[in-house]
């Protein structure tokens, strides 16, 4: 019945970034290695009545920078920030892709000399985009009777959004837009990895989009879901979440076109908590059912997962619902697993895209990634929580989770290797 | 597969509600009117079914019309044996979200109204309700492709599913719309609601191919003409 047994492998050939860090996916590299944060106060929420003024938010100089180099653009900031992740994932794809893919000089002399990207035509190029506001900062100013383009009124809906991004970017092959919740990265690199098994494209474009917005804080703030002094995943003196902001990109491509190394999408599951619509179940079994059935796809073993990269927001709910999620799946050999929401903040339809590329950067390097913001661990969740990166001994199959509101999860198993 | 089995189909708009069954009915005058009005409080759980749904009266409108199109579907879920209901994939489109519900947060922020800021908050309440627990997604369809029907019907293809459930809503307020949006982009219709209960092809007269129509077209002419050998709670137990 399963026809992706047949179905041609799927890779990320390619990624790029914006983030609290800064423009690009080196910034963000060097803090995972370093188990940095970008989480900072902000001085312009001072005074807002919001439960935390700290947050993963893009520094004003990149947001200097790219309204500069896009004018047209300079009030639909969730273009600006999804466009720019996407044409470093463009830029790093053309040029083989050195930055994310330790590729060999001769293969990538090939990839540039034949055009990679060119080569590809619009009709068998595809996008999805993943997102849960879009551009909400408009709906704030139009409510405010303040001005603003026609642009950033129609980035309001991301449907639209995600029309005007594929048509920025040379895609005439299918689009998508995901929007569920905190799970809408993983499931857009889910759909985009089929749309390359079903032979719908040859290249898939998956962003992910969210704003640091008065609106988002707002509801965190009536929630009483903010930590005041920032997220502290999986510690005993957890508050909540921090917010975050940003865009995280990747090319999909099939494994067969990419050289030497890469991060292969091997399996994917999702499921419903069928419980409560802000809270998580409270036993992780709904998590538990969507990691299992990304294993089955994957075809592996939970004892051949080396490494897990956590929802961890921080929450109490959150992460007590995870580590039984991960006992339920792993028993008493739970991975070693981290949250990278101190690292960020919760970017919501980015986190998936992201924390995907943060695998990544782990791969790469062969390093277990630490969790940034955490200092005594609770001991309820398993032990195997990494508070600082160390070495990884062999880093090839990692799972990958996220939950979010309406009770949803998703997990998905990547492979790193050659071949 | 190209191919999905259709076992029930709902929809409701402006012109009336019904299911393959009972066939398209019109609203009464008073709602009917109401309606017209864009009062969608209008619409009330009661007034057309028998059974309890005791969160109505909190959820957002549009997660009301996501919810009243399953339950048209007649499709006696809650005789669904709970093992079956791991294997149900649940997948949501809805062209404009959740615009009004981010309206209102805005204009009253409390916690339950952000609760329903989501596309995919409608998703949520349809899980909740009928203890639905296999894959899901929420789409929002760009440019009429990649919507609800093709990606279920990739679950039951790979086996990810052994029933899904496709639904599709929009409430938009004209006047709203208006003032966001070019006329090109603007809604054609205000809102509408409707839910496609599908299978595997079985070879029974209910197969449909891929791609012919969107979820809310399949779903009226569905209700406008029936689905062959449908009986109520068909393929659910």
């Amino acid at each position: 019945m399963d026809s992706t047994m047949t179905a041609p492998p799927v890779a990320i050939a390619a990624g790029g970034a914006v983030t609290a860090l800064g423009l690009g996916r080196k910034p963000l590299e060097q803090a995972v290695l370093a188990n940095a944060s970008g989480l900072r106060d902000c001085p312009r929420l001072a005074g807002k009545g919001f439960q935390s003024t700290v947050g993963g938010y893009v520094p004003d100089e990149v947001w200097r920078s790219l309204r500069e180099r896009d004018p047209a653009h300079a009030d639909a900031p969730a273009f600006l920030l999804a466009d720019a992740a996407l044409r470093e994932a463009l830029a790093d794809f053309s040029s083989g892709g050195r930055e994310v893919l330790p590729v060999s000089p001769t293969a990538r002399e090939a990839s540039c000399e034949s055009g990679v990207l060119d080569a590809v035509p619009a009709s068998r190029r595809g996008l999805v985009l993943s997102t849960t506001k879009a551009n909400i900062t408009a709906l704030e100013a139009a409510l405010d009777h303040r001005p603003g383009s026609v642009t950033a009124r129609r980035h309001l809906f991301p449907a639209l959004l995600a029309a005007d991004l594929a048509a920025a970017h040379g895609v005439a092959g299918p689009a998508q837009c995901v929007s569920i919740a905190c799970v809408s990265g993983l499931l857009a690199i889910q759909q985009g990895a089929l749309l390359i098994q079903d032979d719908k494209a040859d290249l898939v474009f998956v962003v992910g989009v969210d704003l640091f917005s008065d609106f988002v804080l707002s509801g965190f703030t009536v929630l009483k879901s903010l930590d005041p002094v920032g997220c502290r995943p999986f510690d005993t003196e957890r508050k909540g979440l921090s917010l975050g902001e940003g865009a995280g990109a990747v090319v999909l491509a099939r494994r067969e076109t990419l050289p030497s190394l890469a991060l292969r999408v091997t399996g994917w599951g999702s499921s419903n908590d069928a419980n409560h619509l802000t809270g998580p179940s409270r036993d992780g079994s709904g998590l538990a059912l969507a990691m299992n059935r990304a294993l089955q796809k994957a075809g592996v073993a939970p004892r051949a997962i080396d490494f897990v990269h956590a929802h961890g927001t921080g929450t109490n709910y959150n992460d007590a619902m995870e580590g039984m999620a991960l006992r339920s799946v792993f028993q008493a050999d739970v991975p070693p697993y981290c949250s990278s929401k101190g690292l960020l903040g919760h970017t919501l339809g980015a986190a998936g895209l992201l924390e995907t590329l943060v695998c990544l950067i782990a791969a790469r390097h062969q390093l277990l990634p630490g969790t940034p913001g955490l200092r005594t661990p609770d001991p309820s969740v398993p032990d195997s929580l990494l508070q600082k990166p160390r070495p990884a001994q062999s880093l090839r199959r990692l799972l990958k989770l996220n939950a979010g509101f309406g009770g949803v999860n998703a997990a998905l198993v990547l492979e790193w290797g050659g071949g | 597969m190209s191919q999905f089995a259709v076992l029930a189909a709902s929809f409701m708009g402006a012109e009336g509600c019904g299911n393959d069954l009972t066939r398209l009915r019109p609203w009464p005058a008073p709602v009917a009117e109401a309606l017209e009005r864009g009062e969608f409080e209008a619409l009330r759980w009661r007034a057309l079914f028998r059974s309890e749904a005791s969160r109505f009266g909190r959820m957002d409108l549009l997660s009301r019309l996501g919810l009243m199109a399953v339950e048209l579907l007649d499709a006696s879920f809650d005789t669904m044996e709970p093992s079956r209901r791991d294997a149900v994939g649940v997948c949501v489109e809805t062209r404009f979200g959740c615009t009004a519900a981010d309206v209102l947060f805005l204009q009253t922020p409390m916690a339950g109204a952000f609760a329903c800021t989501l596309p995919s908050t409608v998703l949520g309440e349809i899980c909740i309700r009928h203890r639905f627990r296999g894959p899901v997604l929420c789409v929002l369809p760009v440019s009429g492709r990649g919507g609800s029907l093709e990606i279920a019907t990739g679950w039951l293809h790979r086996g990810e599913a052994d029933a899904c459930l496709c639904v599709a809503c929009d409430l938009m307020d004209k006047r709203f719309a208006a003032s966001m949006l070019s006329p090109h982009d603007a809604p054609g219709e205000a809102w509408q609601s409707c839910a496609v209960w599908i299978g595997r092809p079985t070879g029974a007269g209910r197969e449909h191919p891929l791609g012919s129509d969107s979820l809310p077209r399949l779903a009226r002419s569905l209700v406008a003409s029936g689905v062959p050998a449908r009986n109520p709670g068909a393929g659910v137990s």
